[in-house]
């Protein structure tokens, strides 16, 4: 028992951790790979081609066989496969060299758009993940809704409109709201609008404008334009995006003098010894957090100063109805004030 | 003609609800809520409290504030940690001397003149009352200084201002400045603090806090600790500072819990934790006298003594247990000793021995008689004289001779470092983890919560084993 080597010991243990890291990673791991590929793949090919050609169609863009097989990250021959089988449902139909969606393709499109958006919104409603995580668990989750299940999810979430991102979901007869609005990059110097939409695709260019912290119902007006920038205010703040960010953002043009304050801004740049009436809060806050601020006194009209600084910055705690209330900065940003 | 009516209906309310937007439900809300507003603003009228909030300000403004704040802070907790520590010690003499020395001999010498045969009488008054009197004299007199200091501190107002001040490093790891108090609460007892995290609303922060509290050491472990240290982290340094060392190695081993509290709160949001829902907000309540007596009552009675009934609930059946595998023989070896055999490879993997590890599985339900256990089953497996026969747990008065007893069961300074890291990280006593079921309501985080310390009990002393096995 005494002669063994500890070096040895270590070398195995560090093995066995690499191995289990291998197996057990999440996603990537070895059991998930096995388990995926035990699920039938077909239909997830077949539902994202009927996504990608919906999508595609909306636009008023026309896919042949190649861009499909080019666009989706599978293996070619099952995509080509899939296609054969598709066209024998009936889920398409070949137009010459261009795939078009057949009624009953675009109905069944049109419910895995609606499973997506759903999920989405219960993601951002009822669970803690990250903004930047709901598209790709949405995209995963899409699949496994049933019909029922996902009527079911619709009703438990109050039939929303809107998937957080702005998209209309479409309802379980197929309607679906239009989206009447101009991208940030077409609008005129001092157009006034409220952002309804920012695109969650592509992913890059949706983690750039989250990380720039802004968000949808709010109020902008361009103040400046050019061909390499476009600068906006909104909530007290300026923003300065390339065209390629500002046109994945939608507004609604409001009419120049409605209800558009210059001076309304957040609640965390409020400072010691200021006050300042609470406008709202802003629509990233969402489910159980927002319930709690409405609860504590965060309403729209309420009076708001400063009670007390943090030693390390934050949390800040803010005089409420008469309380003292602390609030992370994160929070503070989102509510909306005016001094 | 109905059915179409209804038809119609239905589907005008469609196409209304599609035209109100999203937004209903929310601008309801604000409106009810600022009616509520004005309703209240028009008809409550409130005496002029100016004096008391100035008053309010100026404490705050020196308890948050920079230069004042943490200091005060850490003087506070080693205030009271201090006191429930040294002061405990006199009360839990008494007790021990009345329940172990006193009472327990008595009940012997009763037993034996009623007559009773010799394994009931071990069963019941070596192995339940033993063990059930050694948890009370260990537990109860901490306990009862650490709950009613902290509760009034609570109820002044000033834990409030500890969570306000913390709340950001708590927020590095993803958890909730809360969860300081309830870390600090684990200080004292780890079901009270799991208990305790019901003032975090949030369901993943507290989820987060339940998990790890147990990294915070708690009372029953607190006297291994200090026992371990002073025999042999004391012992390597010159005697005028074995007392600093021994005391350094203590607070080292609390602090490195408190690293673990944050590593392991950090890497539980990042990951199993990230879909519970996450929400943000601390009340910061008006300073008040608090009721001293009141507050001492439910400390008492609510804390206290349900902590200690737990406790007590579950020493009992471990005791029969330990007073059963000392003296239950299969072949010619006790069950303990075969146990003790079959865990020593492991254990010497790990830089313990098996007798740790047996002691720690058969006094799961309680820390405080982990020595106890360990010095019985030493004697048992080595045969060194002393102790009071196979299965009745023991302590000696002097540290010495409790330092000469481990160093002949074969202990090194290796054993003595990695136990007091095993001692921090291993699973939660079996009161904490009836706690924490009864407060998630979930076997898969109470799994998580009892088996996630003890496996990284099981790494860090096979690293550090490994480790100093190579360098010395």
């Amino acid at each position: 028992m005494n002669t063994y080597n500890p070096l040895v010991a270590l070398v195995i243990f560090f093995g066995l951790s690499l191995l289990a890291y291998l197996l057990l990673r999440p996603h990537k791991g070895w059991i998930w790979l096995i388990k995926k590929g035990s699920h039938s793949n077909d239909k997830i090919i077949v539902e994202d081609i009927l996504k990608r050609l919906y999508h595609n169609e909306n636009a008023g863009k026309h896919l042949n066989v190649n861009d499909i097989v080019r666009t989706m990250r599978q293996n070619d021959k099952m995509v080509i496969e899939s296609i054969d089988v598709m066209v024998n449902q009936g889920l398409i139909r070949m137009e010459g060299d261009v795939v078009k969606l057949t009624k009953l393709g675009s109905e069944y499109a049109l419910r895995i758009i609606r499973a997506h958006r759903l999920w989405e919104r219960y993601l951002a409603e009822k669970t803690g993940f990250s903004k930047s995580e709901w598209h790709e668990l949405a995209e995963r989750k899409e699949h496994e809704l049933s019909m029922d299940e996902t009527n079911r999810l619709a009703y438990k979430l109050g039939n929303p409109q809107y998937d957080p991102h702005g998209d209309p979901i479409p309802t379980n007869t197929g309607k679906m709201a239009k989206l009447k609005g101009v991208p940030v990059s077409e609008l005129q110097v001092n157009t006034i609008g409220r952002i309804i939409n920012i695109k969650d695709k592509p992913d890059i260019i949706y983690k750039q404008i989250l990380a720039e912290n802004i968000h949808i119902g709010s109020i902008i007006r361009v103040v400046e334009k050019s061909a390499t920038r476009i600068v906006f205010h909104s909530e007290g703040e300026a923003f300065k995006l390339a065209p390629i960010l500002a046109g994945n953002i939608t507004v609604s043009i409001l009419e120049k003098d409605l209800s558009y304050e210059e001076d309304v801004s957040r609640l965390n740049i409020l400072k010691k010894n200021e006050t300042a009436k609470i406008i709202g809060i802003s629509k990233e806050i969402r489910g159980e957090s927002r319930r709690r601020l409405l609860d504590l006194g965060f309403v729209k009209g309420a009076e708001v100063s400063i009670d007390l600084l943090n030693p390390l910055g934050e949390p800040k705690a803010y005089l409420i109805k008469g309380t003292s209330i602390a609030l992370r900065n994160n929070q503070a940003s989102k509510i909306l004030i005016k001094k | 003609m109905m059915q179409k009516n209804i038809d119609n209906i239905i589907a005008q309310s469609n196409d209304l609800r599609w035209q109100i937007g999203d937004e209903f439900h929310d601008n309801l809300a604000e409106g009810i809520y600022a009616d509520a507003a004005e309703i209240v603003k028009a008809s409550v009228h409130k005496p002029n409290e100016n004096n008391r909030l100035r008053l309010d300000a100026k404490i705050d403004k020196i308890i948050t504030s920079k230069t004042w704040g943490f200091p005060l802070m850490f003087l506070i907790l080693a205030v009271v940690l201090w006191l429930t520590i040294v002061g405990a010690n006199y009360p839990s003499s008494m007790l021990a001397d009345l329940l172990l020395e006193t009472i327990h001999p008595a009940l012997k010498g009763y037993a034996s003149t009623l007559g009773i045969p010799w394994w009931l009488d071990g069963f019941l008054i070596d192995g339940v009352y033993l063990a059930v009197a050694w948890v009370i004299a260990v537990m109860l007199p901490p306990m009862a200084i650490f709950f009613p200091l902290f509760t009034l501190l609570e109820d002044f107002g000033y834990l409030p201002r500890v969570a306000f001040n913390l709340d950001h490093l708590f927020k590095l790891s993803g958890a909730h400045g809360k969860q300081a108090l309830t870390m600090s609460m684990g200080f004292g007892c780890n079901a009270a603090g799991v208990v305790a995290t019901r003032i975090i609303d949030s369901p993943r922060e507290r989820l987060i806090a339940i998990i790890t509290n147990n990294f915070s050491l708690c009372n029953g472990r607190w006297p291994t600790q200090i026992l371990i240290a002073t025999i042999f982290i004391g012992a390597v340094v010159p005697s005028s500072f074995a007392g600093i060392a021994s005391l350094g190695a203590v607070i080292g081993i609390a602090v490195l819990g408190i690293c673990f509290m944050f590593l392991v709160s950090w890497a539980l949001s990042k990951t199993v934790l990230k879909g519970e829902v996450s929400t943000f907000n601390l009340e910061l309540p008006p300073y008040r006298p608090p009721r001293f007596w009141k507050t001492l009552y439910t400390s008492l009675i609510d804390r206290t003594l349900i902590v200690l009934w737990r406790a007590i609930v579950f020493a009992a059946p471990a005791g029969a247990v330990i007073w059963l595998i000392s003296n239950i023989y299969v072949g010619d070896v006790s069950v303990a000793a075969w146990l003790i055999q079959s865990l020593d490879g492991f254990g010497f993997l790990l830089g313990l021995n098996g007798v740790i590890l047996v002691a720690y599985i058969v006094a799961i339900p309680a820390n405080e008689i982990v020595i106890p256990t360990i010095l019985m089953l030493t004697v048992l497996v080595t045969g060194v004289s002393g102790g009071e026969g196979a299965g009745v747990m023991f302590e000696l008065d002097s540290v010495n001779a409790t330092g000469d007893l481990l160093r002949a069961g074969g202990w090194t300074l290796l054993t003595a470092v990695n136990l007091m890291l095993f001692s921090l990280l291993h699973n939660p006593c079996s009161t904490t983890i009836y706690t924490i079921y009864k407060e998630t309501k979930s076997a898969k985080w109470t799994v998580v919560a009892s088996i996630l310390p003890v496996i990284l009990g099981f790494v860090v002393t096979f690293l550090v084993a490994q480790v100093w096995r190579l360098l010395m």
